[in-house]
């Protein structure tokens, strides 16, 4: 191995990580540490005078390590690693020492701070005196994608993906496509058709050449890696198909919340107190009249049921407030003598022409009455036999502070966006991960909202998180561009951390294969040795743990690398590693 | 001076550590004696890379994966779970209590509750005092 020249990199972060840590003292002391060439700081090493300053030590001091000490590596590990590849080094002779998330942002203690800082910068300079090169491997990418769903976000990503010439397969578990869309009258804030919308593109899908449409069909266990992905589809009769797909979109999109779990609004005891899934329906059929099929004089609508609620979903579905103006706007058209109420705890009117949307519905006559969502719900009850209306609203209004009671003959629930209940099984299918509200987790919350942490899938529209139309087809065809620049390169980059057998000390034991998730290991009977498939070693390391005579190898998680890291974090002072490579 | 325990903790990459950066980007606030090793899967966690922690004077290990049906690589928290059983009865038969070994679950979501742990997991081995194998081993 040759001499280790290590550059070390401190990243302020601005006043993120310079407010809390000492970085100057960090990077001097650390620059005093043997094998360190270079010790600096600047203000944002991820930005480009930053990264042109590690370009420059490389070349200046033929570094031919580099620690970074910044912000978490899942957020710019790729960044510097494309850095040190600009300036001729291999990218995995690269390590970060995460001394934001894990430091500045969680700590107060400057002193403490400054001390972990040094440690874990030790750590990282230990661990990448070992690293080793690794070259990057590819595969070719099979051209087909899996769309998963077929509601507006599926259909987007298929068509435009299908319109570029290449082969899609929609699996939709329910007999149609087109989603929640094909159950909506008009769409806020313009008020066009939904129909006029989703029609077309039904129809497209239907009859395009590059698109294999399979209703009433789920997916079974997903195997494979980016580009080359396989599933069996089932469709439920026991007929099962075998697909091959390079990229998977996940369009399962969202159902909405059952409201009988709050007894204030009792939903289900009393008739005429409906969803706005239901009231939709009513529309569509061109119809609003009460069981009873009378037209009703007065009508409520209450915001935020089940979101934003401490008991049911922390969050906000961001579609109901314009679709509540949107009922009141529809009932005001059919019904111009009713009187409409808009019980609302906020209203949120974001998005291109919303809030001129509210400013235009405020003018049409329609009352609208603030609650407290957290101790203020309306409660609905029964009217008096000699009451003008079959229901009573009870709430406590929040401005004026007046406690009312507003009559009703239809209430309808604003009801809250919330996840599939099979998300869980087809997030294990694909291999990715949901949220603590139960939407699927996006690889970067902010820098990267439609990849996922498993390379070729990608989440779309509402079951990433609640989302109106608009939003739901940019994101899926944001998906859509991704995989055919993915499509257009023809090859696709693999995993490189895979686990290496030296057949010197393998004593053919066996445990390896017993252990791997992947079958990515077999047996060598003529040499009497494992030998692992890199193509399907997908890097866990759980071989490496289990080989009794440590012949496996867990390229950049060496038992070496590891260890020297542990000596690192734990130095007294400041010191390196005294490990050796086996 | 009062007892800083030192505390060596292993996060996976697809869970614990995000649910980790999250406590970061959530600015929680926890415990400072805590230091991350950033492993792919928790199934990786050899137990030498526990006997090496203790060894260069580590007061506690503290290790972290998907919660069960979550692994990233579909069972690797099963097979930590089976070696860290193991690993604890071979703690103690070195004489290091075996609450200076923990594991716990914590998903990408769960950054309060890794917090959370890093307070409880350092008020535990403040309680237990300073682990003496460092100093035995270089005495004997």
């Amino acid at each position: 191995m040759k001499e280790p020249r290590i550059g070390v990199f401190v990243c302020w972060c601005g006043t993120n990580i310079a407010s809390v840590i000492d970085v100057e003292k960090v990077a001097e002391e650390i620059g005093t540490l043997p094998n360190v060439v270079i010790s600096k700081t600047y203000k944002y090493m991820c930005s480009d005078p930053g990264q042109e300053i590690i370009m420059k030590e490389i070349k200046e001091n033929n570094l031919n390590r580099v620690v970074v000490a910044a912000c978490s590596p899942r957020i710019h590990e790729l960044t510097f690693r494309k850095v040190l590849e600009n300036s001729g080094i291999n990218g995995y002779l690269f390590e970060m020492a995460n001394i934001r998330e894990q430091v500045s942002w969680v700590h107060k203690d400057k002193e403490e701070a400054t001390k972990k800082a040094k440690a874990l910068i030790v750590g990282a300079i230990n661990k990448v005196s070992f690293h080793e090169s690794l070259e990057k491997r590819f595969v070719d990418i099979n051209p087909a994608t899996l769309v998963i769903g077929g509601g507006i976000a599926g259909i987007s990503a298929a068509l435009q993906l299908a319109d570029a010439g290449q082969k899609v397969f929609i699996v939709e578990k329910n007999e149609n496509i087109g989603g929640h869309v094909a159950n909506i009258d008009l769409m806020f804030p313009y008020l066009f058709s939904a129909k006029q919308l989703i029609e077309p593109k039904i129809q497209k899908v239907k009859n395009h050449e590059n698109i294999e449409l399979f209703l009433n069909t789920q997916i079974d266990e997903v195997s494979g890696y980016v580009g080359n992905f396989e599933s069996f589809i089932n469709n439920g009769n026991g007929t099962k198909k075998e697909l091959k797909f390079g990229n998977i979109v996940l369009a399962t999109g969202l159902k909405t919340y059952d409201p009988s779990g709050i007894p204030e609004y009792k939903y289900n005891e009393l008739p005429d107190v409906i969803t706005s899934y239901e009231f939709e329906k009513m529309l569509i059929n061109g119809k609003i009249q009460t069981k009873t099929g009378k037209k009703p004089k007065n009508i409520v609508i209450i915001h935020c049921v089940g979101s934003r609620d401490e008991d049911i979903h922390t969050y906000c579905s961001r579609t109901c407030c314009m679709t509540a103006l949107k009922y009141a706007n529809q009932v005001r058209s059919a019904l111009p003598k009713s009187n409409i109420f808009e019980a609302y705890s906020d209203m949120r009117a974001f998005g291109k022409g919303c809030e001129e949307f509210y400013t235009r519905s405020s003018k049409k006559n329609i009352m609208f009455l603030m609650f407290d969502q957290k101790d203020g719900k309306p409660e609905i009850r029964e009217a008096n036999k000699n009451d003008d209306c079959s229901m009573i609203v009870e709430m406590n209004e929040k401005l004026s502070g007046e406690q009312i009671e507003i009559p009703a003959d239809m209430v309808i629930l604003m009801t809250a966006m919330e996840a599939q209940n099979d998300v869980k099984d087809i997030g294990h299918a694909v291999g990715v991960s949901i949220c603590g509200s139960s939407f699927f987790i996006e690889k970067h919350p902010k820098l990267d909202p439609i990849a996922t942490t498993t390379d070729g899938v990608f989440v779309v529209g509402s079951c990433q998180a609640p989302k109106d139309i608009p939003d739901s087809i940019t994101q899926a065809e944001a998906a859509s561009a991704r995989i055919l620049s993915s499509i257009s390169k023809g090859r696709v980059q693999v995993e490189v951390t895979t686990a290496e057998v030296n057949e010197e000390i393998c004593c053919g034991c066996q445990t390896c294969i017993k252990v791997c998730p992947y079958t990515a290991i077999s047996f060598d009977e003529e040499k009497n040795v494992s030998v692992v498939n890199e193509v399907l070693c997908k890097g866990c390391g759980t071989c490496g743990s289990a080989c009794p005579t440590g012949a496996i190898k867990c390229r950049h998680f060496t038992d070496v690398q590891i260890l020297s890291q542990i000596e690192g974090l734990l130095s007294k002072s400041l010191s390196t590693s005294t490990m050796e490579e086996k | 001076m009062s007892f800083k325990p030192k505390i060596i903790s292993f996060l996976c990459n697809w869970c614990s550590y995000t649910g980790a950066d999250l406590a970061g980007t959530s600015r929680m606030k926890y415990s400072s004696n805590i230091r991350i090793i950033r492993i792919m899967c928790s199934g990786r966690v050899e137990p030498t890379f526990v006997m090496k922690a203790f060894r260069e004077g580590a007061d506690g290990v503290l290790i972290c994966g998907c919660h069960p049906g979550d692994c990233h690589y579909h069972e690797g928290n099963y097979k930590c779970l089976r070696r860290f059983k193991l690993l604890q009865k071979y703690l103690q038969q070195m004489g290091i209590n075996k609450d200076r070994l923990r594991l716990e679950w914590i998903s990408a979501s769960e950054g309060k509750q890794f917090a959370q742990l890093a307070d409880e997991m350092s008020a535990k081995i403040s309680e237990l005092g300073p682990c003496k194998v460092k100093k035995v081993m270089e005495t004997s």
